[in-house]
């Protein structure tokens, strides 16, 4: 049975250090990219952006699609084929839920901005510290 | 030396209403300006005279408030102590513009007051309890009726707003009498020209609010050390104008306002509930929290229309297409057979109510207490020290 790969990524670059690592560390397994959307911003605007569009999944897919489609050019690099997901809500508890169907997380140990990490809150130490397997996390 | 520190003070009082103007211009005018329907000059222009009118009607009772009734002795309010009440202010306004955590001004104006007021012991804490009240009142009261309009009336009023954009300006001055008179541009449709009418009426009432409930923040401590409050209003709202005249350009385009990021429909709904509570609690001398006003307000909007059920008129004519939450739509696979209500395992479905769990609601909402508080704190600490070491 191959190894099940979670690849949570947001749109910044140690995201797809993180992405390259697990590429190169597990060779011959599944690897999933996920995408979080409708993150906790400021107001919450960008949330209720989302909530208040017709087809939700179509616009969470939508929002997704330019992080997900850098990371098919980064497995292309590698010759591999990757599945995608995208999830809404809060990052940390988005990942720790869907990590159950996995074997193991690789993830960023970081994000983007300070702001960022004041409204969203620290996924990579929430995932390390809830996820129900084992979590590489790359600096 | 009187002269001098009097200067200070009023450099510092204008400096607070400068940044009002440069930080309210944005989520009043944004969408205005987003479409195309005015100029960032002209909506410089609207913020400045309709934070004027605010200030002047109805903006002095929250003046009278901060600067005469939180405290027992306005007499606590000298030069000196305005200064640094208003450099507090000042700073957080700061930080709140360039960092980009959006704070209350009102409550890090009243923070930065009660901080001063207690280490004076001159704090009347019925006063301040029944602001703190409000504070907790007025979001919950914007959430409910924020929540009702995303499950009940959202579809229909986002249809009768709708903007469909066509080539040209949406509207142009017809300069031929005396005053310019704004009428259609070409291409414009009427009901596109309505919905510009509604846009800019809802810029101007933001300003409106703003006014009623910011001045304070500018001027309350000069006020409570006894200069006047018709020449402090007429001041504070010119350095309102001058923020909304200059730096407001740059935060129009810069600055990520979580309002202006909204549809338009959402951005207008939580303008309007936000304002009317505003300018309500102003009018009762309160001044109130629009920040976290607006955020509960957007909030309940998307969290009403995220976890909106069909109704039973909506099931017949077939607009609703839902019984469950929306989410579970798309986790139907096409051919499956739609499981029974009640029969699906929830957590395969990403849920759109996963957006809006109180955690990350309350996170939120803790996130913008926490300028006020620092405040807060930082002008006790401040106070203290200065009336143990210094006064």
């Amino acid at each position: 049975m191959t190894t099940r790969v979670l690849v949570p990524m947001d749109d910044s670059e140690l995201a797809e250090s993180a992405l390259r690592y697990a590429l190169e560390t597990h060779a011959d397994a599944d690897i999933t990219v996920m995408h979080v959307v409708g993150e906790p911003s400021s107001m919450l605007g960008e949330a209720t952006a989302l909530a208040l569009e017709d087809d939700i999944e179509a616009a969470a897919e939508e929002q997704a699609s330019e992080v997900l489609a850098r990371a098919r050019a980064i497995a292309d690099e590698y010759d591999r084929d990757i599945d995608t997901v995208v999830d809404m809500g809060r990052p940390g508890r988005a990942i720790v839920d869907r990590a159950e169907s996995f074997d193991t997380v690789v993830i960023g140990s970081h994000g983007s901005s300070l702001v960022d990490r004041l409204f969203i809150g620290n996924v990579a130490q929430t995932v390390f510290q809830r996820c129900p397997v084992p979590v590489t996390v790359v600096r | 030396m009187v002269e001098v520190l009097i200067g200070v003070g009023l450099l510092v009082a204008l400096f607070v209403g400068f940044n009002i103007g440069g930080s309210t211009t944005g989520p009043a005018f944004g969408p205005a300006v987003g479409a195309g329907a005015i100029s960032k000059f002209l909506a410089g222009v609207l913020m400045s005279i309709f934070f004027a009118i605010g200030a002047w009607t109805i903006g002095r009772r929250v003046v009278n408030t901060l600067g005469r009734d939180l405290v027992y002795d306005p007499g606590v309010f000298t030069i000196e102590t305005s200064i640094v009440v208003l450099f507090f202010i000042g700073g957080a306004l700061f930080v709140g513009n360039y960092v980009g955590v959006p704070a209350s001004t009102s409550m890090t104006a009243v923070g930065a007051i009660a901080g001063l007021g207690v280490a004076t012991g001159e704090l009347n804490w019925t006063v301040m309890g029944e602001i703190a009240i409000w504070w907790i009142v007025a979001p919950l009261v914007g959430f409910w009726v924020s929540v009702m309009i995303g499950r009940y009336v959202y579809p229909t009023l986002n249809s009768w707003i709708a903007i469909t954009q066509t080539e040209g300006a949406l509207v142009e001055f017809d300069r031929s009498g005396l005053l310019p008179v704004p009428q259609a541009g070409p291409n414009t449709t009427r009901r596109e020209f309505f919905g510009t009418i509604v846009l800019v009426s809802i810029g101007c009432l933001m300003a409106f609010s703003s006014g009623t409930s910011n001045i304070a923040n500018a001027i309350a401590p000069l006020y409570g050390a006894g200069v006047s409050m018709n020449p402090l209003i007429l001041a504070g709202s010119a350095a309102v104008a001058v923020g909304a005249l200059s730096i407001a350009r740059r935060t129009l385009d810069t600055l990520g306002n979580d309002i202006t990021d909204l549809p338009l429909t959402a951005a207008i709904v939580v303008a309007v509930v936000a304002s009317a509570i505003v300018i309500g609690l102003s009018a009762i001398g309160i001044p109130a929290s629009f920040v976290i006003i607006a955020t509960m307000s957007i909030v309940g909007l998307g969290w009403g229309r995220a976890t909106r059920t069909a109704t039973v008129s909506g099931s017949i004519r077939g607009e609703d297409e839902t019984n469950v939450s929306v989410g579970a739509l798309a986790a139907e696979e096409p051919g499956e057979e739609a499981p029974e209500i009640g029969e699906e395992e929830p957590e395969d479905i990403p849920k759109a109510s996963d957006l809006f769990d109180p955690s990350t609601t309350g996170r939120v909402i803790l996130m913008q207490n926490l300028v006020p508080v620092i405040s807060t704190l930082g002008s006790y600490v401040a106070f203290w020290a200065l009336f143990t070491f210094l006064w």
